[in-house]
């Protein structure tokens, strides 16, 4: 899916320059850019001008001077350091290394630094908050404390942490002991799983899973999907909806598992079929998948709630996943297809001239070659799905069907008793099997980046 | 005598020849899809048919009884359209992805266009107007219908009549319907209706001896209003339809521009390769991207909170004033970019990151000998070698931005509202939420026949922005290929 749109005939190089236009013109939109931000940034301060203090903030005053104040110390000891650097440098490589290349990687990590700060910090909090069972996330803060942290209320005090508000989130569940033996299983093939990751990374080892590691992955997902089908909501008997948390989980990752499988049987025979057979039609067939791609389901919001009332299923897993399932298959069908392509035909040719069917071929040549992109596709699926709010939010009415999208909202969205504290430990909790997955495999997301450009 | 024979011997051979190899052109896409249609179609119409057979006798069949029946009558179908055509054989390995894409994607697509042109809303949805139920007693021979008590107010007018109650177009009501329910009342049964006097139905049929009838009321109707949806859209378009249009265009534009800046400067001081510990920068900035959207969206309300959230308070520490994030109009169109940049950089910056890797190395060292400065070799040589993968992953995520309703909604639920419109479009509602909000929200009316013309324009937005998407990245020339 390269956009090598122009291309360079083989022919011998003209230079030609560029006009006064062409080159002004990236200043040009840089300087509109700065305009637009500036007078952007005058509006809020003039909207802000007027507002009186709050009284639930603790201001420091001129607190700005002192941030700038310090990013300039801090960059004047790095150039300091860098000069140090740039002298051990030279002397250890014996080649001349530059000042300016050395300051610029310090300050780089100086700014990086401040990134990762200002965008961690967020999650850092919510992490704290989920430990406090003061419900931090929207406390008063105390001015008396010690610290300017403390009093400020951007770091609560350690020593009140406890698990309070996760024992809420297993209030008045019963869980047999077999299941319990399960989710040991599960943990322990987890722990396999990242102990191997690390090894393989300190020790520099090549990409190839070992069998201990497809062992452990085996195990660990056949675990799981006995523990997803086998866990009901008879075995949720707490009062809040607070105590049906391990539910929601349970039902997310069933309506997402089932989406993905779903995708896979739906995408790959299309797209295999679309890679390698050749019959009238196909390319209106493809032209139409493309075209039912652009349009999200949300779109037709009120027809696929209509549709749903019509056929019994409102407020059933089933119903989420069949309104699911249009969304799955064209673009994971376009992205099947191209990776089809991209295998050698000779292999099914040779199992064709064996005596072998089409569907034989398919099946046991193409499916086994393309075990990496069915992960991918079950993965961005099973991702999507997992974080899909309003679908499930129109479909699914009753407590006992609920996602864990849907649950947090409640705890956040009641007039009067939103449960913030339970609210940060349930959103910890809650994304905590994306979150591994999203590390677990990095490489296919990062690869996704580029190859899946039609679609987000 | 062998002559003819052998010729017709050679006739039977090539028509068998001709029927397993697929006609050319456009005669055989044409017969292709006309057998395709004559099979889903059919199964869908036999399922159907079968369906509402069951529902007669078991009043209490689950309505989704017909995707059940569909997919043992679509694999018969399908046989039958094999023996008959054996070329079609290709077609089998579509046929699931095309049924589920008619079914759930097509199919809602379809029924938006129709409910634009009707007054379709939550009053005349499902088959009886539950609002309107009223008690009523069988007789004997379980073919006429007595409704003893006075007749339910419609609205504040109290219908005078029976034909009046059940909204017929004759007096007594010949060949119109009536909906009966049970105790239960879940389901629906329609009967029709031979003739009324006074408060006393006469059913065309006896009602099944299964079925105990304790209340009906009068079937829904949703009638065709042309284009009346529209014209109520278009009249308050300066105030409605173009500010949400406008907000809706420019929360795209800005949010893929300032993502895109974002990502392209840390993707590129990420992947210098002086760099020591950019893996472990890499790593924690891909936090954000790795966290379900649901979740860090409402993490960022409770974050974003005037008195008493965290963002507040940290600029309480520099000395500013508590800012209004959710609770202003123009804050709180800043906070969803500002959520949008949070959630949307990491991804802009791996796929710098991943792009950057695609351009050798040679062409940098190329232009340091010739003595470019980095900001001369970033400008002139990744920039530029940028622009190819970038410019599809912009325009999919401005197509991505521009229906990205769940950030909205989870965040502001399209508040805070603004003066002189209606409350289902406020100040950072875009237009599909604003859609959303007159079909489900909770002052939107539920008028999905209005949502369903919003939709409509939607759908024609997008996919004039799909067609340059598409057209830039070359899908239709990989289409044909």
């Amino acid at each position: 899916m390269t956009t090598q749109r122009d291309v360079q005939a083989p022919e011998v190089y003209v230079h030609r320059e560029a006009g006064p236009l062409r080159r002004a013109a990236p200043w040009l939109v840089t300087a509109i850019v700065v305009i637009a931000f500036g007078a952007l940034i005058y509006l809020l301060a003039r909207d802000m001008a007027g507002r009186p203090p709050s009284l639930t903030i603790y201001r420091v005053k001129n607190g700005w001077a002192y941030f700038l104040g310090f990013v300039a110390v801090a960059s004047g000891v790095l150039a300091l350091t860098s000069l140090l650097g740039q002298k051990l440098g030279e002397r250890r490589s014996g080649k001349r290394v530059r000042y300016l290349a050395v300051l610029g990687d310090q300050l780089t990590h100086l700014f990086l630094i401040l990134v990762v700060l200002v965008a961690l910090y967020p999650l850092f909090f919510v992490v704290l908050a989920a430990f406090d069972p003061r419900n931090s996330l929207y406390a008063f803060p105390n001015f008396q404390l010690p610290t300017v942290l403390g009093r400020s209320g951007i770091l609560p005090s350690f020593s009140a942490l406890s698990a309070e508000n996760f024992a809420k989130l297993f209030d008045g569940v019963n869980i047999p002991g077999w299941e319990i033996a399960l989710a040991v299983l599960a943990g322990a093939a987890t722990t396999v799983l990242i102990f191997t990751a690390v090894v393989r990374r300190v020790r520099k080892a090549s990409e190839d899973t070992t069998p201990v590691q497809r062992w452990a992955t085996r195990l660990l997902v056949a675990a799981l999907a006995v523990l997803v089908i086998f866990i009901g909501p008879a075995q949720f008997t707490g009062a809040g909806t607070e105590s049906k948390f391990l539910l929601s989980v349970r039902n997310t990752l069933l309506v997402s598992g089932l989406t993905g499988v779903l995708a896979i049987v739906l995408s790959t025979t299309a797209g295999y079929a679309m890679a390698r057979l050749r019959f009238p039609g196909r390319f209106q067939t493809l032209l139409f998948f493309i075209f039912v791609q652009m349009f999200p389901v949300f779109l037709g919001l009120v027809a696929v709630y209509a549709l749903m009332y019509g056929l019994g299923l409102l407020n059933s897993f089933t119903g989420l996943i069949l309104a699911y399932s249009g969304g799955a298959i064209a673009f994971n069908t376009w992205i099947y297809k191209g990776y089809v392509e991209s295998l050698p035909e000779s292999l099914e040719e040779a199992a064709l001239v064996d005596g072998a069917t089409r569907w034989t071929a398919f099946i046991r040549v193409v499916l086994p070659l393309s075990g990496s992109m069915l992960a991918f596709i079950f993965l961005n699926q099973f991702i999507g799905t997992y974080a899909e709010f309003i679908l499930a939010n129109l479909l699914l009415t009753g407590v006992e069907q609920w996602t864990v999208g849907l649950l947090l909202k409640n705890f956040t969205s009641g007039q009067f008793n939103t449960k913030w504290g339970i609210f940060a430990a349930a959103a910890t909790l809650g994304s905590l099997p994306i979150v591994a997955l999203f590390y677990g495999f990095q490489s296919y997301f990062v690869g996704g980046t580029t190859a899946g450009g039609v679609k987000e | 005598m062998t002559v003819p024979m052998q010729r017709e011997q050679d006739a039977a051979h090539s028509a068998r020849a001709r029927r397993l190899r697929a006609p050319e052109g456009t005669r055989g896409v044409l017969i292709a899809i006309v057998a395709l249609a004559l099979v889903m179609g059919g199964a869908a119409l036999v399922a159907w048919l079968l369906s509402g057979a069951v529902a007669g006798v078991f009043p209490k069949a689950p309505p989704y009884l017909i995707l059940l029946l569909f997919v043992p009558l679509l694999l018969v179908f399908m046989g039958a359209a094999l023996r008959a055509l054996p070329w079609l054989g290709s077609w089998s390995y579509l046929l699931p992805a095309l049924v589920f894409l008619l079914a759930f994607t097509a199919l809602p697509i379809v029924l938006t266009v129709n409910y634009a042109f009707t007054d379709y809303n939550a009053r005349n949805l499902g088959v009886g107007n539950t609002a309107l139920k009223t008690g009523v007693t069988l007789s004997t021979d379980r073919a006429k219908l007595s409704f003893p008590g006075a007749l339910p107010d419609d609205a504040g007018t109290v219908p005078k009549t029976l034909s009046q109650y059940l909204d017929c177009l004759n007096p007594i009501c010949a060949g119109e319907s009536v909906v009966l329910y049970d105790a239960e009342g879940s389901v629906p049964v329609i009967a029709s209706i031979a003739s009324l006097s006074g408060q006393t139905l006469t059913l065309a049929a006896p009602v099944a001896p299964s079925f105990v009838v304790s209340d009906a009321t009068r079937p829904n109707r949703v009638r065709n209003v042309g284009l009346s949806n529209f014209r109520s859209i278009f009249a308050r378009a300066s105030i409605e339809l173009v500010p949400v249009f406008l907000w809706t265009v420019t929360f795209a534009f800005l949010t893929i521009t300032v993502n895109a800046v974002a990502g392209l400067v840390l993707g590129i001081l990420l992947y210098n390769p002086r760099l020591k510990g950019r893996n472990v920068y890499r790593t924690l900035l891909f936090l954000p991207w790795a966290i379900p959207t649901v979740i860090s969206v409402q993490m960022w309300v409770a974050l974003l909170n005037q008195p008493y959230g965290v963002v507040n308070k940290a600029l309480g520490l520099l000395g500013l004033a508590a800012v209004p994030w959710l609770g202003d109009p123009l804050w709180a169109k800043v906070s969803v970019l500002f959520v949008n940049l949070w959630l949307g950089f990491p991804y802009m910056m791996t796929a710098t990151i991943s792009a950057l890797s695609t351009i050798s190395d040679d062409l940098y060292e190329a232009a340091s000998i010739d003595g470019a400065s980095r900001w001369e070799q970033i400008k002139s040589i990744t920039l530029p070698l940028l622009r190819g993968s970038f410019t599809p992953i912009l325009l999919s995520g401005f197509a991505f931005n521009f229906n990205n309703f769940g950030i909205i909604y989870l965040l502001t639920q399209g508040g805070p509202p603004v003066a002189g419109r209606t409350s289902t479009a406020g100040a950072t509602d875009i237009l599909l939420s604003w859609g959303f909000n007159t079909a489900f929200g909770s002052n939107g009316g539920q008028n999905y026949a209005l949502a369903s013309a919003i939709a409509l324009i939607i759908f024609v937005l997008t996919l004039a922005i799909s067609l340059v998407n598409f057209k830039v990245a070359g899908v239709f020339e990989e289409a044909r290929r």
